[in-house]
């Protein structure tokens, strides 16, 4: 059996993520001149003001491409259809690029991939900072059976849509788009480098398979091997990109 | 700057000019726990060089301290390790409850003023205290409406509550004064009822006249009547560190470090008044 607070907080809160329950209106009294139906209301509001600013953080491209009006109204949809489980209003929004998708389809069918790639760095930008081993360390415990080790602070982004270029545009930029600003796959990837500043690099293809098969812990020479036109030339470059962001935390060898 | 520690919210927007080490008049800063529990990136950078410098309040607003459901599982434990990191001298959250059933509204809701109340809160201080190892602070919330099961006034809620919880008070004289304004009674008597050892720190801010209640949105300087409640506390000469909250609209460093200053000055003249 519920106690009085019990059930005073239950429909308190029922009455703010979903439809307003009129027990518990009678119950109140507003403040101010507030009735009591206006006084819940302004926690209503709050709530959904609340967690639409949340979103607006932490997918503000989205929000910059689709404009104040669609971007808010979808917020607003949003919250209403999914009541907030975590006390972290950062973490609020994980499958919000599902419903950016759904309802901007047919006028920008990039925006669950733009909406996916705001959500990586989120993440990241809130990961610690690593330092992996120093290019010299590196490259002196790197055998082709080596199997490199890869720290947290780091993510590999794929996309059927060209995000990246719109992530980075220039707020000030109010040029419309174009199929042509997001047509195409894309590869890239995320990463802190001794610091709390997060980075961005384009990957190719073969850049992007050969650093998915390494960080799935598949030796080195083998990675290369597999993956399908990394020439010479382009592996070295890869190394020295890993080598030089200092993404390798440790290096071992199989036991023989 | 006389006798009162004044402190300021730690924000953002601030961030750049702090970490050039300007010469400040500002003694402290607060730390709202949710941008910095959670977070292993550049605000807690930031919070751990300030700390090198200056004392840091931890103040929360997810601890749901009178929640039948008591605090969510695992939010202690990421506060523990943040006191850890950045040992502040005080940790505080708010008196209310922010949600059921594993809703969070992301919202200080107020709790009816009843013993069923008092005893919930007593019970998870406890807990919380026991589990953090250190005494907490509760802030009293601005509200919007008022439950007619309460069986006591504000202030009797707020003190009893502290006194069988065995935590302190966070004093908000801005939201005492909205509170009172929405719901019609004195906010010197609210303010006369509460016994100085119950007071960990003060709070000052700003809220917004809607025309018809007033809201409590951190958004611009403390009005001349908080300043003249807070004039009133400081007669009684109480040493508690005392904070400019802005939460929207935040001024320009310098704007932010002008309230501090007049903070600190209206306590001089009081402590003075009074001696």
């Amino acid at each position: 059996m519920p106690s009085p607070l019990e059930i005073l907080q239950r429909r308190f809160t029922a009455s703010i993520v979903g439809e307003v329950d009129e027990a518990f209106v009678s119950d109140v009294s507003g403040g101010g001149a507030l009735s009591a139906a206006e006084a819940v209301e302004v926690y209503r509001d709050g709530y959904v003001a609340r967690l639409s600013e949340a979103l607006g953080e932490t997918f503000e491209a989205c929000w910059r491409v689709l404009g104040d009006e669609d971007f808010l109204t979808a917020c607003r949809d949003y919250v209403r259809s999914t009541p907030s489980t975590t006390h972290n209003l950062s973490d609020y929004g994980a499958d919000f690029h599902d419903f950016l998708l759904h309802r901007f389809k047919t006028q920008a069918p990039f925006i669950g991939d733009l909406a996916r790639l705001e959500w990586a760095f989120k993440e990241l930008f809130h990961a610690p900072s690593q330092v992996g081993l120093s290019p010299e360390a590196l490259a002196a415990g790197a055998k082709s059976d080596s199997v490199l080790c890869f720290g947290s602070a780091l993510v590999l982004f794929s996309s059927v849509h060209r995000v990246h270029a719109l992530w980075k545009r220039d707020r000030a930029d109010e040029t419309p788009l174009s199929t042509a600003d997001w047509s195409g796959e894309e590869r890239l990837i995320l990463y802190k480098s001794g610091g709390s500043a997060v980075f961005t690099r384009l990957l190719s293809a073969p850049e992007f398979s050969a650093l998915s098969l390494l960080r799935d812990g598949r030796q080195l020479g083998d990675a290369l091997a597999e993956t399908e036109n990394l020439d010479e030339n382009s592996a070295h470059h890869l190394f020295a990109f890993v080598s030089e962001a200092r993404l390798v935390m440790d290096v071992t060898h199989p036991v023989p | 700057m006389g006798e009162a520690k004044v402190g300021v919210g730690l924000r953002s927007v601030h961030f750049p000019r702090l970490l050039e080490g300007p010469k400040t008049k500002v003694h402290w800063f607060e730390a709202l726990t949710e941008n910095y529990v959670d977070s292993e990136g550049r605000p807690l950078e930031v919070l751990r060089k300030i700390r090198e410098d200056y004392p840091v309040a931890l103040h929360g607003v997810s601890l749901s301290i009178g929640g039948v459901e008591g605090p969510r599982p695992g939010y202690l434990e990421r506060l523990k390790r943040l006191i850890g990191r950045v040992d502040p001298f005080l940790v505080t959250d708010h008196l209310c409850f922010t949600g059921a059933h594993a809703t969070n509204v992301h919202d200080l809701l107020p709790l009816p003023y009843t013993e069923e109340a008092i005893a919930t809160v007593a019970a998870n201080v406890s807990r919380v205290q026991d589990f953090l190892g250190r005494q907490i602070a509760l802030e009293n919330v601005s509200s919007y409406l008022t439950y007619k099961e309460s069986e006591m006034t504000e202030h009797e809620f707020l003190v009893a509550a502290a006194r069988r919880a065995g935590c302190k008070i966070l004093l908000d004289i801005n939201n005492v004064y909205v509170s009172a304004t929405n719901h019609g009674f004195k906010a010197e008597n609210y303010l006369d009822a509460i016994p100085s050892d119950l007071i960990a720190q003060i709070h000052l801010g700003g809220y917004s006249d809607t025309g018809k209640f007033l809201f409590d949105t951190h958004s611009s300087a403390p009005t001349d009547p908080v300043w003249e409640l807070y004039r009133r506390v400081s007669g009684r000469r109480t040493q508690v560190p005392v904070l400019i909250e802005w939460d929207e609209n935040i001024p320009d460093w310098d704007g932010l470090e002008a309230q501090a200053v007049k903070a600190a000055r209206i306590a001089e003249e009081a402590h003075a008044l009074a001696a």
